[in-house]
């Protein structure tokens, strides 16, 4: 009951949404720049081992390029307190990932996702890609209970149906949501 | 419901599996981890560690006094240490048993760091050196 209670706003805001968007053509504009515009793969995908070692066993290895610099600054500010779980850290290895994250953050990156994001996040300093409203924007077709789905877990589990996404493909093509 | 009694076969599988576990089978520990439980035996005081305590702690479920949820180790190792776990995130984690999964218990860093993490997760504070040396003696019994 109280279920259904928060599933309806959310039907009504995601049929709202997608009318919006369908009467304005976004989507075919989306379409076409799909095809026209240069590759929005990231070239080459910045790595650390220090960053792959510390922040890859808990959830997919977030491209440094999908947030802000003041983003990563806040979330590796937090790693005490990261959402629920004291990371940890000691001094080097917090400053070694951060300057990395930084060096590579969003506004660093040229690609086309990541220009996205920069728009789309204005001033704000979010500490999760899941907030960023350009990417909830992508996913609002998807239903709270796909993301629920055991092989997939939660949103922030980009890996379960970007089967690219760790080299930084998010396209179309790539993207496979499990059924289970 | 249907979740509750999925999760009571579970443990019902597991159970017999870890019973059914040979002894010749144990994991030998190298020597930098032999240290670290040498370590943990001084500062327990005790004069051996037992498997069992080790399972215990390991099956038991607790309440987590904020987040109003019932925790345990099982929540992400699931109650069978052979088999594929998963985070909270949806990320798998390889089997927590070092007879499956040979790097276990190899980097006393390692370890160290997620018996903090996953205690303080867990149980709102960290392990005693007492529950750390039960839980790997009982993980190199499997
Ligand atoms: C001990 C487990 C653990 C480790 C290690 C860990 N994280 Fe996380 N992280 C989490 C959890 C739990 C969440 C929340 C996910 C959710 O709400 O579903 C999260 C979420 C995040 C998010 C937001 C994801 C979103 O929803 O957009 C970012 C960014 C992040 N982590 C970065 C890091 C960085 C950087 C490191 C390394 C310094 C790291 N994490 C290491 C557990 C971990
Ligand atoms: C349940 C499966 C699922 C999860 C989990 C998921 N996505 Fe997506 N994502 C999709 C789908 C489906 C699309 C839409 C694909 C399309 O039509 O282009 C999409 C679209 C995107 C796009 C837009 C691609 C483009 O250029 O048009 C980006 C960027 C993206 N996702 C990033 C992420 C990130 C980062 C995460 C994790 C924080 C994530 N996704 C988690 C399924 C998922
Ligand atoms: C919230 C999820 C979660 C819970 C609950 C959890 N763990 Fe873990 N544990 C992990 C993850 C993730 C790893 C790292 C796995 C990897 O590196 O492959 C890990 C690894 C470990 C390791 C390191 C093993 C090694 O040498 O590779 C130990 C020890 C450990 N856990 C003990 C425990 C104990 C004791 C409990 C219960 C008090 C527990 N865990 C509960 C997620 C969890």
């Amino acid at each position: 009951m109280v279920l259904r209670k928060t599933i309806i706003p959310f039907l009504a805001a995601g049929l709202m949404l997608t009318g919006l968007v369908a009467g304005t053509g976004f989507a075919d504009e989306d379409h076409r720049e799909r095809g026209e515009r240069h590759s929005r793969y990231m070239p080459k995908v910045a790595e650390n081992a220090t960053y792959k070692q510390e922040c890859s066993s808990c959830h997919f290895l977030y491209l440094p390029g999908l947030l802000p610099a003041r983003s990563w600054e806040a979330v590796m500010n937090n790693s005490d307190k990261h959402f629920g779980e004291n990371l940890g850290l000691d001094e080097n290895t917090k400053k070694e990932i951060t300057s990395f994250l930084k060096n590579n953050s969003a506004e660093r990156t040229d690609t086309e996702w990541s220009n996205k994001i920069m728009r789309s996040v204005g001033s704000a300093t979010p500490e999760r890609i899941t907030e960023v409203p350009w990417i909830k924007k992508e996913h609002r077709r998807i239903k709270p209970e796909v993301f629920q789905r055991p092989s997939i877990g939660s949103f922030s589990n980009c890996g379960a149906c970007h089967t690219q996404g760790a080299q930084g493909n998010f396209e179309e093509d790539a993207v496979s949501i499990p059924k289970k | 419901m249907r979740r509750k009694i999925s999760y009571l076969l579970a443990l019902a599988v597991s159970i017999t599996a870890i019973g059914t576990g040979s002894a010749d089978a144990a994991t030998k520990l190298n020597p930098q981890m032999q240290a670290l439980v040498d370590s943990y035996q001084k500062e327990a005081g005790v004069k051996a560690f037992s498997a069992d305590e080790g399972k215990k702690l390991f099956m038991s479920k607790r309440m987590h006094s904020v987040k109003k949820e019932e925790r345990s180790c099982t929540t992400c190792h699931t109650t069978n240490p052979a088999q594929t776990g998963k985070t909270v995130v949806g990320k798998p984690i390889d089997p927590i048993s070092p007879a499956v999964t040979k790097d276990r218990f190899t980097d006393p860093k390692k370890v160290e760091k997620w018996f903090k993490r996953n205690c303080e997760w867990v149980l709102e504070r960290e392990c005693t050196p007492k529950e750390k040396g039960d839980y790997i003696t009982f993980m190199t019994s499997l």
